[in-house]
């Protein structure tokens, strides 16, 4: 490897890690939280079968895994405006993420909570509980537990999607690497420093995962 | 003291349930039998709204309610005052022993901890469990597992506890702790019904035998009458496929 490119990898390096830690991280954590709310709560109206709004979550869940992310990004940031709607480009991308990533987990966590089995939900009536109550207690807790590796896959899915942000103008990790591919015209080694530190990220991911899930086992297999 | 009349359930053209009546003194234990399919389990289900009666009515501590058309509130209100034992346990399994049996205090009645936690280890103590407070189901054998149900059932001092055939899903070797159980807990006065296929519980533990088939009482008898004078051929010739 010649100098001068050792020289411009670890020059950038810095310059790819700070958007990192300072962009995609938060565009990530923010979204996937948000996320997770809204998967929730879409999950627990179809199971409790709430009508209209099921239909609602249904229609919803069609919509959003039906049409491409960066499609989403590019209705929301550069389409809305022509309806007076300006959104600035890391809210824009929180949105759009979280309302994709609320549509893929409700799925997960539909299946989970409906993994539960029923007799555990007449159990807690039999002994005076409420309906929220058994949920809270009983069922959300292991649903939780099953839904586990599937939502650390949809995060880790997530960390690697907040890319597509770049195309809306969110200074974040792949766009500062375009930067600095666009200055120093060395595409190979650059996009490949940025692949590097996304894989880092998710490798942590991935580590913490497995304490967690080891964590989550202590009450045992079914 | 609690009273079922005119229970029918009706699943499309399956008449389960037809004019069942049954009527339940305070202390006493019936035996449920009867072939499988004879709707003795979903009478049960339907005494405690597990299932809903398509006709039928309750009187509960002088009250009459009507089964089908009850309200939740009142479902809950009669719940808290029953016990229920599961044929497959149901224990919540992400609780031990200990939550499993608290939970109906702390959650449901609002009981502070610590005189739950109390409670609860004395109800597990009364099941023979007093070693295994913390354990978790999965680290409990079916017998094990049985007898927290009924500690559960039973901490809530119900006024009558249901039993859906509480050893249909054990081991035989099991069983016996938990007929054990059942039957110190009938000795001490507690009101049960109990679905079951177990001749000597019926026979040497329970006051009365009710026998269904076809989703109709045939014969509610005292337990010594039932098997000195079972009658009915229908009922001489399940008694000797259950001997066989």
């Amino acid at each position: 490897m010649t100098e001068r490119l050792w020289n411009i990898l670890t020059d950038s390096f810095l310059k790819i890690l700070v958007p990192g830690l300072k962009m995609t991280i938060p565009l990530t954590v923010i979204s996937f939280a948000l996320g997770m709310v809204i998967a929730l709560l879409v999950a627990m109206v179809q199971v409790a079968e709430v009508p209209g709004l099921k239909q609602l979550s249904r229609f919803y869940v069609w919509i959003i895994r039906g049409t491409p992310l960066l499609v989403q990004l590019y209705v929301v940031f550069y389409g809305l405006p022509r309806l007076g709607i300006l959104i600035d480009p890391f809210p824009a991308a929180v949105i759009v993420f979280s309302v994709s990533v609320g549509a893929y987990d409700s799925e997960t966590m539909r299946a989970a909570i409906e993994s539960v089995s029923k007799g555990q939900i007449e159990a807690g009536y039999c002994v005076g509980m409420s309906y929220p109550q058994i949920m809270r207690r009983i069922v959300l807790p292991q649903a939780f537990r099953t839904a586990f590796p599937p939502l650390s896959n949809s995060l880790i899915g997530l960390v690697k999607d907040t890319s597509l942000a770049a195309n809306i103008t969110v200074l974040e990790m792949f766009m500062a690497t375009q930067r600095i591919v666009a200055r120093t015209y060395e595409p190979f080694a650059l996009y490949l420093e940025v692949a590097l530190i996304y894989l880092i990220f998710c490798t942590v991911l991935t580590k913490v995962q497995s304490v967690c899930e080891k964590k989550l086992a202590k009450y045992g297999k079914r | 003291m609690i009273e079922f009349e005119n229970i029918n359930k009706v699943y499309g053209e399956n008449w389960v349930l037809r004019n069942v009546n049954l009527r339940i003194e305070k202390g006493d234990v019936v035996a449920v039998l009867g072939p499988s399919g004879s709707g003795k389990t979903t009478m049960l289900r339907c005494m405690n709204f597990l299932e809903k009666a398509d006709i039928g009515s309750l009187t509960f501590d002088g009250v009459e309610y009507d089964l089908h058309g009850i309200s939740k509130k009142n479902v809950a209100a009669i719940r808290k005052k029953t016990g229920f034992v599961f044929q497959n346990y149901n224990l919540f399994l992400n609780k031990t022993a200990l939550q499993n049996v608290t939970e109906g205090l702390t959650v449901a009645r609002k009981m502070p901890k610590e005189a739950a936690i109390e409670k609860a280890k004395a109800a597990l103590d009364r099941v023979g469990l007093s070693e295994r407070y913390d354990f978790y189901p999965s680290q409990l054998s079916g017998g094990q597992q049985q007898r927290v149900g009924i500690a559960r059932a039973l901490v809530t001092d119900p006024e009558i506890i249901y039993f859906d055939e509480p050893t249909s899903a054990l081991d035989p070797e099991l069983i016996g702790e938990v007929l054990q159980v059942m039957k110190r807990l009938a000795n001490d006065g507690i009101t049960m019904i109990v679905v079951t296929h177990e001749l000597s519980f019926a026979r040497d533990v329970s006051d009365r035998v009710v026998f269904m088939e076809n989703g109709e009482i045939l014969k509610d008898v005292p337990s010594k009458e039932f098997f000195e004078n079972p009658g009915d051929e229908r009922i001489r010739s399940f008694l000797k496929s259950l001997s066989a």
